[in-house]
């Protein structure tokens, strides 16, 4: 009769043993998708940051192979998500977002550039984790500014519409003219997008800005008016 | 499980503590270096684009090039 007991209490032990050795582990997936995902991120984006800013210094005259920017056109600066400059490349799969930086479409609809006539420039970057560089989207307002940097020009954006949730299927939102913005002629537009709610990614929050002047960038890259 | 393990860990306690702890440590990275890369994109947390079904995105491409 004892015999069969210790051998439940032993079995029981084991089960208990596991189902807490599952709670550590997901303890520990939280930190690393909501901390170390992060650290990595950071340190990879701004060594490329810091690779693109040499290249630029020089003038853009580096030999071939010399410089890796690995498809970089600039930063991003919004003063009202306080996370400084957010390095932009080509492409949005996830691979190359978990760098750390944010990235123009591809597809499914082809992103203009900002130095393009006309189009919607438009950008995804993680909401959490991987360097969360759109994590405080839901902080920026109607009339705030949004300054996109090349090695040339500060090219400012107003931004005049927020949407906060939307299917992952809108994919309307990055047209050229984004209608559901509102607007219906052809413009300099940049579109942000990221996931929504924080922690998930159950929709999307697009976040919409016209373009409001281009400054050509001095000697000194002193910023803008809107990023002092 | 957990005491097995102890039992069979060589040395006085403070030796056994000792090798427990660098053998946390190692699961700890492997689960960060491997099994969490791994894992993650097979979990629906980090979608952040707009994007069709696979059957849409040729479609919407196709719309966005008429434009």
């Amino acid at each position: 009769m004892s015999r069969v007991r210790s051998r439940i209490a032993g079995v029981m032990s084991v089960l208990g043993e596991l189902l807490i050795t599952v709670g550590v582990v997901l303890g520990l997936f939280v930190v690393y998708s909501l901390w170390w995902t992060n650290v990595l991120a950071d340190r990879e984006s701004s060594r490329q940051a810091d690779l693109m800013r040499d290249g630029w210094k020089g003038g853009g005259a580096a030999g071939p192979g010399a410089l890796d920017t690995q498809d970089g056109v600039g930063f991003l600066h919004v003063p009202a998500m306080k996370n400084g400059e957010v390095l932009v490349k080509k492409g949005t799969d996830l691979k190359e977002l978990n760098d750390g930086t944010a990235g123009y479409y591809t597809k499914p609809v082809k992103s203009a550039l900002p130095w393009d006539a006309k189009g919607n420039f438009s950008l995804a970057a993680h909401r959490d984790g991987h360097g969360a560089k759109f994590h405080n989207i839901h902080k920026i307002k109607n009339g705030d500014p949004i300054v996109f940097e090349t090695r040339d020009t500060w090219y400012v954006y107003k931004v005049y519409k927020s949407l906060p949730e939307t299917s992952k299927y809108n994919v309307d939102v990055i047209d050229p003219v984004p209608k559901e913005s509102g607007r219906t002629k052809a413009g300099r537009y940049i579109t942000l997008t990221t996931c929504t709610p924080v922690f998930t990614s159950d929709y999307r929050y697009i976040v919409w800005g016209e373009l409001v002047r281009e400054v050509k960038v001095d000697k000194d890259r002193s910023k803008p008016a809107e990023l002092r | 499980m957990y005491g097995w393990i102890w039992r069979h860990l060589p040395g006085n306690a403070w030796v056994r503590a000792f090798i427990s702890l660098v053998l946390v440590l190692g699961v700890v990275y492997v689960l960060f270096q491997y099994v969490f890369p791994w894992a993650e994109p097979l979990l629906p947390f980090g979608d952040v684009t707009v994007d069709g079904a696979s059957a849409d995105t040729g479609a919407g491409g196709e719309r966005g090039a008429a434009r």
